[in-house]
């Protein structure tokens, strides 16, 4: 009987009880009806010890992170940095937004985030640059997709905790998708802009640049810093020289040069830019060393994710005060009520999932539903596209945090025994129903995009479809050529 | 009416001042966690790593979320899906979403409950093994944690989210019986950000 809770929780979702409830009362009612009261009491203590636990501390602390990078001000930075990158291409300001949302989305795993601070600087921007508000406003939607798909990612934090897996890991497999998903868009905006006539733009859009001493300074010292680290580290890899037997003089040495070298080629560099052009790219370095920072303590083995993003919160509130100058202490109290209160909801729908990944095992449901899938058919490719249709549909009506909750603990263990990798699994279900937030009739950034743009929800929805397109196909890439996700996570050892 | 009105007002007000002292705990739980994460980063980096920090960090996300998730139900903050009721004409969809308030009150209701079983369980009389309150610094001895004040977070969240469940149910049963007009909106409910 307790096979049953599956059909009894889908119904109360479709009734509109919040997923939380649904996910405790759907098991919990049938044990009761069972007989089995004393059964609840292990649900609710999975509930508890679903909340209690330290890698899921990375989720308030990211979303924490993001919260102050956005009342920080950055949003304006990275969008003037975008503008000097891509500008001046046709379709200027839609490759702006995309290129945005690329750098958006390594500072903060939500998609909303990216739209509401996104949109409400770029879409009036576009309109007045002649593009359709209906336009600019499904380019914003599409492209905050990969919000959650570039690390710093919240649904991947949830996904790594419900299902066990590194998160370490889905953060590294998630970097090369996301950056196709963003290329794609780029593609399909040079593609509509001749016959769209979208318009280039201009590079710098305020002239006379100025920058505070503290930021022109720590800007120049932390880009030569960082471009010094990374040629070092592979100079360093290349000529062996990080084994047992490393020798800290001749590293340092080494360390040195590459930073002297990367500071000489920047100053060649220098001069063929405009003063304007350069201010505004030092002022994108502070916020744009957030990923560096987050990805860089983890892979270095310095840090456990959790205290990457605590590092990332201290970061954006080290940056947001001393280096641009855009925070008050009396901004602080809001900034981390709203993270509690988002947070609070996701910790309470994770631990609800915990209890319900229980009652997933000791039903047997797993093993039915595979048994059904594999009826359909034995070939993995049929049925990861069977499944691909499964997600995008579950991912136009649902969040991708709860969806990912419920369908994990199910799909994950069918497909792995199908032989497909876990890490796979979980970024084709991550990418699957985060590309779902932009599809039509609940997509959860296609409402932000409206409410920011104040165009309708059903016109910006038929505006996207080419952008949609252009997301299934990644999606479709990403599935069927593992490479795709697998190989920086392989690379940096975090995958066998 | 007058009845079911004079019942909501001080229960309104009773959930503005406990969700608004919930929201300021909660921030500050949040503040705290921040501090004794990076305390552990730096003492692990340059010294050697304290054995509470984590601990006493999972214990101040707990009551985090004890305290702060009533407050977003109340502003709607727990993901459903809401097409059927918007779909619906404006009885139907109230008597539906009496229902869906039933079906809630009765999983917190039970949660309630359970952590109150939990709170008193042998379990909870047992203590951290690293959680001391440090008394020391005052003259006094140090007290070690005992579970059932990690436990008593969510049973204290619950016990919030009866109070507002009890208030959204409340309003729907006025709004039923015709008096939408006379209910102070929800955005104006609580501290909001």
């Amino acid at each position: 009987m307790l096979i049953w809770f599956l059909p009894v929780f889908l119904v109360l979702l479709m009734i509109g009880l919040p997923v939380v409830f649904g996910l405790l009362l759907a098991p919990g009612a049938l044990l009761v009806l069972e007989g089995q009261e004393r059964d609840l009491a292990v649900l609710y203590r999975n509930l508890y010890n679903g909340i209690d636990s330290f890698p899921l501390m990375a989720l308030p602390f990211f979303m924490l992170a993001g919260e102050i990078m956005n009342r920080g001000g950055i949003t304006i930075r990275l969008v003037e940095f975008s503008q000097a990158i891509m500008g001046h291409l046709r379709g200027g300001l839609a490759h702006v937004n995309i290129l945005s949302s690329i750098l958006f989305a390594g500072l903060s795993g939500s998609a909303v985030a990216d739209t509401s601070a996104l949109g409400s600087t770029l879409i009036p921007a576009m309109e007045k640059n002649g593009y359709t508000r209906r336009f600019a406003a499904a380019i914003t939607a599409a492209s905050s997709v990969i919000g959650p798909i570039i690390p710093p990612s919240g649904i991947m934090i949830i996904y790594a905790y419900v299902m066990g897996e590194s998160v370490a890991a889905l953060f590294l497999a998630g970097i090369v998708p996301g950056i196709l998903v963003g290329v794609g868009l780029m593609v399909m905006v040079r593609l509509m802009a001749d016959g769209y006539d979208l318009p280039p733009a201009q590079r710098v859009v305020h002239d006379n640049q100025t920058i505070s001493p503290i930021e022109y300074y720590s800007s120049l010292i932390l880009i030569r810093l960082t471009f010094g680290f990374f040629l070092f580290r592979v100079i360093g890899g290349f000529a062996g020289m990080f084994g047992d037997d490393a020798n800290g003089l001749m590293n340092f040495a080494l360390f040195a040069a590459c930073t002297v070298s990367v500071d000489l080629l920047l100053r060649q560099y220098r001069n063929r830019v405009s003063q304007d052009f350069r201010y505004v790219c030092k002022k994108a370095v502070a916020p744009l060393l957030t990923p560096v920072i987050i990805l860089g303590g983890i892979l270095g083995g310095f840090m456990t994710p959790t205290e990457a993003s605590v590092i990332a919160v201290v970061y954006a509130l080290f940056v947001s005060f001393f280096v641009l100058s855009s925070m008050k202490l009396a901004d602080l109290p809001s900034i981390f009520a709203r993270s509690a209160l988002a947070s609070s909801a996701v910790l309470l729908l994770v631990g609800a999932a915990v209890s319900f990944k229980t009652v997933v095992a000791l039903s047997g449901a797993p093993q039915i539903l595979a048994d059904f899938i594999l009826s359909l058919s034995e070939n993995p490719l049929i049925l990861l596209l069977l499944i691909n249709l499964l997600l995008f549909v579950v991912g136009m009506f649902l969040d991708a945090g709860p969806a990912i909750i419920i369908l994990g603990p199910i799909l994950g263990p069918i497909f792995v025994d199908l032989g497909v990798h876990p890490v796979h699994f979980a970024i084709i279900m991550s990418v699957n129903l985060t590309v779902g937030l932009a599809t039509p009739p609940m997509g959860l950034v296609l409402f932000v995009a409206a409410s920011v743009s104040r165009e309708k929800v059903e016109t910006i929805a038929k505006a996207i479809l080419p952008f949609l397109a252009v997301e299934i196909l990644v999606i479709f890439l990403i599935t069927y050529f593992p490479a795709i996700s697998m190989t920086v996570p392989r690379l940096t050892g975090f995958v066998q | 009416m007058a009845l079911l009105m004079g019942v909501l007002w001080p229960l309104e007000k009773l959930n503005d001042v406990l969700l608004a002292i919930g929201r300021v705990l909660a921030l500050t739980a949040l503040m705290v966690m921040v501090c004794f994460i990076v305390y552990q980063i730096f003492m692990r980096l340059f010294f050697d790593a304290p054995n509470w920090t984590e601990e006493g960090a999972r214990f101040l996300m707990l009551w985090m979320t004890g305290l702060i998730a009533p407050l977003a139900y109340r502003q709607g903050g727990f993901v459903a899906i809401d097409m059927l009721e918007r779909a619906l004409p404006h009885i139907l969809a109230t008597i539906l979403s009496l229902i869906l308030l039933t079906c809630a009150m009765a999983v917190i209701w039970t949660c309630a409950n359970l952590g109150w079983e939990n709170v008193n369980s042998f379990t909870g009389r047992g203590s951290s093994a690293s959680l001391r309150l440090p008394l020391d610094w005052f003259g006094g001895e140090r007290i070690k944690f005992k579970n059932s004040w990690a436990f008593a977070s969510l049973f204290v969240g619950f016990c919030l989210l009866v109070l507002v469940n009890i208030e959204l149910l409340l309003r729907q049963v006025i709004s039923l019986l015709g008096g939408a007009d006379r209910l102070k909106p929800m955005e104006d409910a609580g501290p909001i950000d």
